[in-house]
């Protein structure tokens, strides 16, 4: 390992012995309550076995550019079709990457998630494998690019990361899926670079088992002119925390995150996002939806934040749940936070039960409870889901939706 | 047996002690069309949630039997699966579902797990109905009743109950909010189903619904029983004369 990266994993550890696993007492994690979880618990994921196919992925297609499975602490499959390869694109496990290209590594890695989140500091002392994607300035790549990360040893903990970085005018889509059969403790990173002009499509879906932990940082720094679009699927999972930033960090950049969320059973699901609008004339746009059932609990807390100089900024935030249970519960917090004074900002939160004139109306046609129900919640999908641009995707994480739901 | 036979049916509203039904007896069998008419508040429209399950109603006494079967202990899908069809006075909107998948899924649950209705047939059959009713073919695309006008939600109930061909439909004032034109497609569409595998029970305030679907039988409603029965001449004696009359002598 190159002494950088030595250096920085030690700085992040001494770091990390230092911060305390967070309570309640802290504004963020109010509704998220941690207490009872023993971290030290869980091993820390060994190599693990190579030849098994990656099973529960909802995203794979066949008609990927590029594959890389982390199983357990390291990456067991990484391919990249030779025509992307051919363009200068770079798609290998983050380790790999840190030996084959350790100045483009050393520039970005650490350089998007920084601060001394708990979790986070956590993950930069201890990722293994991971994933680095760099596709050059002006390359486009069709295909999407699919990372898999999977725990397959129970009580394993497993510290996952990714780097992308896409350089100016550059254009990707990068799908990122979580599976996992089995108990553990899933912490991760997620560095997303978007230089000027260049459109990045990113597609996370966490579909770990229901007895498992998930916390991870996901937060993307925009440059000029650039456009994210980023969608975020919610299906699995313990409890845990999942933080989704966005830095809108040059002029006239923009985001949109679409995400959805099916919680049930014991489920706690924890999102939290920021919209941080740090560059004039920038645009982002959140609608997150989620369908809650059983004892399932959400928290959605979304702050847009939008800087003294970051005039003209368009910021939309809009959260809506619809429970299905009486016991499930979400909380939704939204929160502006506006020192620009020419701006246009709105915000919404709204928490629904299922209608039951409507489902009795339903119900008079012939459709069983269930049956109704589902329809009622396809129907609530509809519109988040008619965000998604590329069809297939949209496709899939809609059928993936009404799997999950039974 | 009659397809449908109520006998001494008394409901009232979950939670409340006021009986709006207060002892029904009535009969209605495939090719009759039975009028119920009556004043604002006299069980109308209670009588036909309540023969639909609705959980906003509860029944305190008698019996509904359906093709023989204790109609009253069934769920609402279970007595839509045995043939009988409810048009909504206000139909219910579903934003995100479109009218062709709504469709289908209310055919496929009528036809059970294992055998779901082929597309192409399903088309000809949603494309023969909105024909009868004159509705325009985007309407399918379209999510249920979301912005729909009110003729147009009364056309899709007549709509529905074209595809899932039930043995008894009851109609809760469709005739409301409907122009002359509207009403005549819609009654034109619960014509052309009458007949030897359906009855019919309409229910109205009004006789001009009456003007086209022809009853066999008119039933008056005052506060929550049938105080005359008669046939279609009773519809035009009402037009000229109210429910005061007939109020009247049940009070007397």
């Amino acid at each position: 390992m190159s002494a950088w990266l030595t250096e920085a994993r030690r700085t992040a550890a001494e770091q990390s012995s230092t911060i305390a696993v967070p309570t309640i007492a802290s504004e963020h994690w109010r509704y998220t309550n941690l207490r009872g979880i023993d971290f030290a618990a869980f091993a820390p994921a060994t190599p693990a076995d190579r030849s098994a196919e990656v099973e529960g992925a909802i995203l794979l297609t066949g008609a990927e550019g590029g594959r890389i499975v982390q199983r357990d602490s390291t990456v067991v499959v990484a391919t990249l079709d030779p025509a992307v390869a051919a363009a200068g694109v770079t798609y290998c496990s983050l380790e790999e990457a840190a030996v084959t290209h350790p100045a483009l590594v050393e520039a970005h890695l650490g350089s998007i998630v920084t601060g001394a989140e708990r979790f986070a500091v956590e993950n930069a002392a201890l990722w293994t494998g991971g994933v680095f994607l760099h596709v050059p300035r002006g390359v486009r790549v069709e295909q999407p690019l699919h990372a898999a990360f999977e725990i397959a040893t129970a009580g394993a903990a497993q510290h996952w990361r990714a780097l992308v970085v896409l350089e100016e005018g550059a254009e990707a889509t990068f799908v990122e899926e979580h599976v996992t059969g089995v108990a553990g403790y899933a912490n991760g990173v997620v560095e997303l670079v978007v230089a000027p002009a260049a459109r990045l499509h990113y597609v996370t879906v966490q579909n770990r088992s229901t007895e498992a932990l998930h916390f991870a940082t996901h937060r993307a720094e925009i440059g000029r002119d650039a456009n994210l679009e980023w969608v975020s699927v919610a299906l699995g999972g313990k409890t845990g925390k999942t933080r989704l930033e966005s830095r809108m960090a040059g002029t006239g950049s923009s985001v949109r995150l679409t995400g959805t969320a099916v919680v049930d059973g014991t489920q706690h699901v924890d999102l939290d996002t920021t919209q941080e609008h740090d560059a004039p004339h920038a645009t982002s746009d959140l609608f997150f939806k989620g369908v809650l059932r059983d004892r399932g609990r959400s928290v959605w807390r979304g702050v847009i934040r939008v800087a003294k100089d970051a005039q003209k900024t368009d910021a939309y935030q809009q959260n809506r749940s619809l429970i299905l249970s009486e016991k499930a519960h979400a909380d939704s917090i939204p929160g502006l936070e506006i020192e620009a004074n020419d701006v246009r900002c709105t915000h919404g939160a709204t928490i629904s039960r299922v209608d039951q004139e409507l489902l009795h109306y339903l119900r008079s046609r012939g459709l069983d409870r269930d049956t109704a129900e589902h329809l009622i919640v396809q129907g609530f999908f509809a519109d988040v889901l008619e965000r998604i641009s590329d069809e297939r995707l949209r496709e899939a994480v809609g059928a993936a939706l009404q799997t999950r739901l039974g | 047996m009659a397809d449908l036979v109520i006998r001494n049916l008394h409901a009232k509203i979950v939670d409340s002690d006021k009986e709006i039904l207060r002892g029904i007896d009535l009969e209605v069998s495939r090719g009759e069309t039975h009028a119920i008419m009556g004043p604002n508040g006299s069980g109308k429209s209670t009588l036909s949630h309540v023969l639909m399950g609705h959980p906003g109603y509860e029944v305190t006494d008698g019996e509904v039997l359906f093709h023989g079967d204790d109609l009253l202990t069934m769920a609402p899908d279970e007595r839509s699966r045995a043939g009988l069809f409810l048009c909504f006075q206000y139909p219910y909107a579903v934003p995100g579902v479109t009218v062709a998948n709504f469709l289908r899924t209310a055919i496929n649950a009528h036809r059970g797990k294992g055998d779901p209705i082929r597309i192409p047939e399903f088309r000809t059959r949603m494309e023969a109905a909105m024909k009868l009713l004159d509705v325009d073919r985007k309407m399918s695309s379209r999510y249920l009743n979301d912005g729909f006008s009110g003729g147009e939600k009364k056309r899709l109930e007549i709509l529905q109950l074209a595809m899932l061909k039930p043995s008894l439909a009851v109609l809760d004032e469709t005739d409301s909010g409907l122009d002359i034109d509207a009403l005549k497609i819609v009654a034109h569409g619960v014509n052309a189903h009458i007949g030897d595998e359906m009855g019919a029970i309409v229910i109205t305030h009004y006789q001009r619904i009456l003007d086209y679907i022809t009853p066999s039988h008119v039933h008056v409603l005052i506060e929550g029983r049938i105080a005359r029965s008669g046939g279609a001449e009773l519809a035009k004696e009402l037009e000229r004369a109210g429910y005061a009359d007939i109020a009247a002598s049940v009070e007397a």
